[in-house]
């Protein structure tokens, strides 16, 4: 009985204790001395302010000359992949080896499932590549 | 947190500024320079770098002024955009900070009766504040920034009110652990509370930073 009641206490002074010291943190925190701006603080962002000002407007982005071009540019590399698919897709089945590591008794909807998987994994490796790239190239222009 | 008055002046001045008047920005940066500059002391404890991280601050604000939708305050908007400043800047060129274990506790119960010792033990607390992981440690700075004003911290972090709060609480309790023995000096001090932070500057007044002596403008 009496030990209960005394881990009750105990468990409640740690209660308090740690209401004290949160406490004793809001007050350092909450009450730090304000730190008055420099003298030239204003003038300076006034004066990079009247910089900015005075430089002539961005040029706007040419959308209406850029997407005749981007879309002209998206059609001939879709005819050329095109392309290259169909000229090269019964030349590369020409040059096809047998796998010497895949063992005989696998059957030919097991090699071709496995290819399969080999072009599945090329292209998560090259999303994730891209994705890379991209998250790196933003990092670096302060946008991430 | 917001002076009516002083939203009624920064919505006019907008709106001058927006009209293609930069001059009107000066008032702005008169009324916010003293929060701002204070908010990014917090963030890294070095008063010129929060001079040169609240100047680009206020020329972000400057660029941005036209896509502000004014759908809250325009304090909110300022403290928001100031934020995610602060937080790329300090990303690009992290302060140096002592690792959690390495700040130093405060000396014992023998030098508590000096304001010396309160005032390291201060320090202490702030630098501790600087070493918690970045997720609990912005929280921590924009929370007693806004003088614990926890919905005023999460607007500027642009997170829910309970997300803040999860954060805060495992803030408090690393820095609890860091300092057991802080309630033992509670008794020694005075704890002063100069100014509301997050409020606009309502005199004229600078700090010269050669002299440290206030200078009326």
């Amino acid at each position: 009985m009496n030990r209960a009641k005394r881990d009750r206490n105990e468990e409640r002074e740690g209660i308090n204790r740690n209401a004290r010291i949160e406490t004793e943190i809001d007050q350092i925190l909450a009450g730090e001395e304000e730190l008055m701006p420099s003298s030239g603080f204003l003038g300076s962002v006034m004066d990079r302010v009247r910089q900015e000002a005075a430089l002539p407007a961005p040029i706007p982005f040419p959308w209406k000359l850029a997407v005749p071009g981007i879309l002209l540019a998206g059609g001939v590399c879709g005819w050329g992949g095109f392309e290259l698919m169909r000229s090269g897709l019964p030349l590369m089945s020409a040059f096809t080896v047998p796998l010497p590591v895949l063992p005989r008794h696998l059957s030919a909807a097991t090699i071709l499932a496995l290819e399969q998987a080999g072009w599945v994994a090329l292209a998560l490796g090259s999303s994730l590549a891209s994705w890379l790239l991209s998250r790196r190239l933003a990092g670096a222009s302060g946008i991430l | 947190m917001n002076d009516p008055n002083s939203a009624d002046e920064d919505l006019a001045a907008v709106e001058q500024v927006v009209a293609g008047d930069a001059r009107a920005f000066e008032g702005i940066v008169r009324r916010w320079q003293g929060p701002l500059i204070n908010m990014a002391w917090r963030y890294c404890r070095d008063r010129g770098r929060a001079e040169e991280m609240a100047q680009e601050a206020f020329l972000r604000a400057w660029r941005g002024l036209a896509k502000w939708r004014r759908e809250g305050s325009f304090s909110s908007w300022l403290f928001a955009l100031a934020a995610n400043v602060y937080r790329s800047e300090l990303k690009r060129f992290p302060t140096e900070t002592l690792p959690m274990e390495s700040a130093p506790e405060p000396s014992g119960p023998a030098a508590q009766h000096s304001e010396l010792a309160a005032q390291l033990s201060h320090e202490a607390v702030q630098r501790a504040v600087l070493a918690l992981p970045l997720r609990y440690r912005e929280p921590v700075i924009l929370f007693y920034f806004h003088e614990m004003d926890v919905a005023a911290a999460a607007s500027t972090m642009g997170l829910p009110e309970g997300t803040l709060k999860a954060r805060l609480s495992r803030a408090r309790a690393l820095l609890r652990q860091r300092f057991p023995h802080l309630d033992e000096r509670q008794a020694f001090h005075t704890p002063h509370k100069p100014r509301k932070m997050g409020q606009p500057n309502v005199g004229d007044r600078e700090m010269d930073q050669e002299t440290g002596k206030e200078a009326a403008l």
